[in-house]
């Protein structure tokens, strides 16, 4: 064989290599992560999260129409059991749907447990709820002593009588009122929305944080300004 | 002996045997007139190089692929991640389908335009019309053998139409399904429509289509004001061929092999860089999460589907494509003589855009989807942050059950959502509260009704959000009877006692 022509073989030969190997970074070819899994095989948190949660509670739990759950006070106050129950189940009455198959919804236990996890391992922070309420209420509040909590540490944001001041609209709303759950209030009173600026339990007032009996008192005072309302009335029927 | 006598010697035992050789120089070398070796003449010939890419992938994936309703699915993602350059061998075969119908049509509309199939030629374009057929028949069989949800859509639409032919719609549903639904059996009888039937037919037509071209010579550029008529056409196409002719190989042949190399290496590029069409999802009715779309080539239909009255889809489905398909069959016979070239036939020429720009009009409108509710919107796009900041709580609520009720699925807000209705971010610009209510409560327009399933205070929440849909610079409209009162009163006027 002539020396050129060994040339030649090397040159083809290493020409070929390198084809191949590019073949396999071509942009076309399909990704593991295009891989078609079931939806109930999808066990990464931000996809669940994304495509489940993040329509109401916001991209990153934050800025959503529902209650921001990047919230290191209310992952402080709120333990896995009852999360993955609320979760799983929904809040009865109100807009949060149940996310377990066997309540109707498109998820497995397994991601509903990577959901809760996921968002404990972002968003929560050890220390931030020390001290603070207690998730549950313990024990009937009072609406009478809610209507002094709410002039003593709500009034100079939300007016007088709660219908408007510095924060935008009324609090005593009744359609409000009739589509949120006390649980919900109680999160937002002792937790707060540090996305939209809403203060939580100790942030009130300086160096005087509310106490439980205070927290379930106000949220008393709100649940009292709850239209009795027939549950399941259409407006239909009404009109 | 030396190697070169010895296969000498043996294609000479063949040749005094066959004769091949002879007959092909005398085909290739046959006169062609000097016009016709032009850059408009090259897109059949591509279209036919097209056409054998694709049986030789064709072949290569009916070894893998498994034609039951378990193994379709896994043999193809077998194909995409484990056989090495699986994937690239369907992307092959997976765009060398919409190359060929897109260069089929050029072709089309090339010969139509240089009336290419007046006398003798009209049996050329009827074999061309078949071929048409059996093309759209192998890209739309070919899709069902994917198999995934996106094939479901494509068998669905077709059932479809044709369940909808009086008498015996359901009875043909059966014979194309094999069965009442999409099950196996559909896949059984796919598989042989797409592998043995369709491909059969192909080639015999291939075949009698080229024969033709052959026996009555390619057709002249036309000119002008020459005219065809059936008394003088062969003569001077005789005179032109002898006078004026060239040899086909390689004068005419030159261009359509370097336009054929040009459409391969751009399939090549093009699946290299797009990858191959799916599969996505498989086929489970027990998976209700899908977002099933049809293949490209279908696009248009769907967008007509989802833009006809629903009074006159029966109708102009059954009716119209058996009229386009006949008019198109009956071209030759309807003009079979007279002027040739696009310059004087401008009736032609407008055709020719009208049915280009419609089919493309609607396919970009079908690639929004707009028939079908974006089913994941209403848990997975956020209400826009602008929308959020700063509402009341009343409307904050009212933004959630946008999303809870689903509106969403058909309703956009900051370019994310279905289209099925209009984008709600400046509906309070064109509606009044009111007017809000009513099409809420009575629906109307492909809305669905919500008055049974809404509570009063729902309804309040959702039209408090929905007045401020507006830009800040402009105001809301307003109910003209009762102009003084301010829209943000919608709320104690609707609301239920505080
Ligand atoms: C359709 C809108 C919607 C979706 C989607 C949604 N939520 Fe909710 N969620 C709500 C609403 C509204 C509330 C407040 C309910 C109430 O009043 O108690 C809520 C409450 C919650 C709470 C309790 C907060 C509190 O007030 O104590 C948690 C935790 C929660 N959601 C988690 C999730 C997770 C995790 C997902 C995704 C798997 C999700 N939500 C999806 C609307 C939604
Ligand atoms: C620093 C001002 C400020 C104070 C003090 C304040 N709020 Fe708010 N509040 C806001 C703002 C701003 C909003 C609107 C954003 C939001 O919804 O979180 C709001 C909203 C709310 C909402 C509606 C939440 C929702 O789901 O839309 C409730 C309920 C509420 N506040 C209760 C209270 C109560 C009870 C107190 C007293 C314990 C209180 N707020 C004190 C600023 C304040
Ligand atoms: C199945 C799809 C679908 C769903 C779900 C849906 N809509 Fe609609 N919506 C439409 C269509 C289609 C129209 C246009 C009706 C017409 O042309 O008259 C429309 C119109 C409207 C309009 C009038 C818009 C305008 O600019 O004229 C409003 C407001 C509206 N919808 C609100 C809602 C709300 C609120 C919900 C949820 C409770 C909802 N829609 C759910 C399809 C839907």
């Amino acid at each position: 064989m002539s020396a050129r022509r060994h040339w030649g073989l090397a040159l083809s030969s290493s020409m070929l290599a390198l084809g191949l190997s590019a073949c396999n970074s071509l942009p076309g070819r399909p990704a593991r992560a295009d891989y078609p899994l079931r939806p109930s095989a999808v066990t990464n948190y931000s996809e669940l999260y994304n495509e489940n949660c993040a329509g109401c509670h916001g991209v990153d739990g934050k800025f959503g129409a529902a209650f921001a759950l990047n919230n290191p006070v209310y992952l402080g106050i709120v333990d896995d059991k009852r999360l993955t129950n609320i979760v799983a189940r929904g809040v009865d009455g109100t807009a949060m749907p149940p996310f377990a198959a066997s309540a109707g919804g498109a998820l497995t236990d397994e991601q509903i447990a990577i959901i809760v996890g996921g968002m404990r391992k972002q968003w929560a922070r050890d220390g931030a709820a020390e001290g603070a309420p207690s998730y549950a209420t313990n024990g009937p509040g009072d609406p009478a002593q809610g209507t002094k909590v709410f002039a003593t540490f709500c009034a100079s944001c939300h007016g007088a009588d709660g219908k408007g001041g510095a924060a935008p609209g009324s609090i005593v709303n009744g359609s409000f009122l009739a589509l949120t759950s006390d649980q919900d209030l109680r999160a937002i009173v002792i937790a707060g929305r540090p996305d939209l600026g809403h203060p939580d339990w100790k942030d009130y007032l300086a160096g005087e944080p509310m106490t439980a009996q205070q927290v379930s008192d106000v949220v008393a005072w709100l649940a009292s300004k709850r239209p009795a309302m027939p549950r399941g009335a259409s407006y239909a029927q009404r009109n | 002996m030396p190697l070169r006598d010895w296969t000498k010697a043996i294609g000479d035992w063949f040749e005094l045997r066959l004769g091949l050789s002879s007959t092909l120089s005398e085909v290739a070398a046959h006169p062609v007139p000097r016009s016709s070796a032009s850059w408009w003449y090259v897109f059949g010939s591509a279209t036919f190089v097209i056409f054998i890419m694709q049986i030789v992938t064709g072949i290569c994936l009916a070894t893998v692929y498994t034609p039951s309703a378990e193994g379709a699915w896994s043999s193809l993602i077998y194909l995409n991640y484990t056989q090495p350059l699986g994937w690239y061998l369907r992307a092959l075969h997976g765009w060398g389908s919409d190359f060929m119908v897109g260069l089929m049509f050029v072709h089309m509309a090339q010969v139509y335009l240089f009336g290419a199939y007046k006398y003798p030629r009209e049996l050329t374009w009827v074999a061309g019309c078949v071929l048409l057929l059996c093309t759209l028949g192998m890209a739309f069989t070919g899709q069902v053998l994917r198999f995934d949800q996106d094939a479901y859509w494509g068998l669905g639409i077709g059932a479809s139409i044709v369940g909808r032919f009086p008498f015996v719609g359901f009875k043909l549903v059966h014979l194309i399904l094999g069965g009442p639904i999409i099950a196996a059996e559909t896949l059984s009888r796919f598989f042989a429509l797409h592998v043995f039937v369709i491909p059969g037919i192909l080639i015999g037509f291939v075949a009698l289509h080229l024969f033709l071209v052959l026996k009555l010579g390619i057709n002249e550029y036309p000119m002008p004001g020459r005219i065809v008529t059936r008394e003088h056409y062969l003569q001077d196409y005789e005179r032109t061929v002898t006078g004026d002719g060239e040899p086909f190989f390689p004068f005419a042949a030159q261009k359509d092999m370097v336009f054929a190399g040009i459409i391969i290496l751009a399939l090549l590029v093009v699946a290299a860089i797009s990858g191959p069409f799916g599969p996505n999802g498989q086929p489970d009715p027990t998976i209700i999460k899908t977002v099933p779309r049809p293949d490209f080539f279908f696009l248009w239909l769907f967008a007509v589907f989802a833009l006809l009255p629903p009074w006159s889809e029966t109708f102009l489905m059954l009716v119209g494509p058996p009229i386009v398909i006949a008019l198109l069959f009956a071209l030759p016979f309807i003009s079979g003589t007279g002027e040739k070239s696009w310059r004087r036939r401008p009736i032609s020429v407008v055709i020719v855009i009208l049915a280009f720009t419609t089919i493309g009009t609607l396919t970009w409108l079908g690639t929004f989807s707009p028939w079908s509710p974006k089913m994941e919107a209403w848990s997975e796009a956020p209400t826009p942050v602008d929308y959020v900041k700063g509402r009341t709580p009343l409307e904050l609520q009212g933004a959630i059950l946008i999303q809870s009720k689903q509106c969403r699925n058909c309703h956009a807000l900051g370019g994310e959502g279905g289209m099925r209705g209009p984008a709600l971010d400046d509906v309070a610009t064109r509606l009044t509260p009111d007017q809000i209510v009513r099409q809420i409560i009575q629906g109307g327009g492909n809305m669905p009704a919500y008055g049974k399933n809404l509570s009063p205070a729902e309804v309040n929440a959702i039209v408090a959000f929905l007045n401020t849909m507006h830009p800040r610079s402009e105001l809301g409209a307003r109910n003209s009877v009762k102009p003084e009162q301010p829209i943000s009163d919608v709320d104690s006027h609707h609301s239920p006692a505080q």
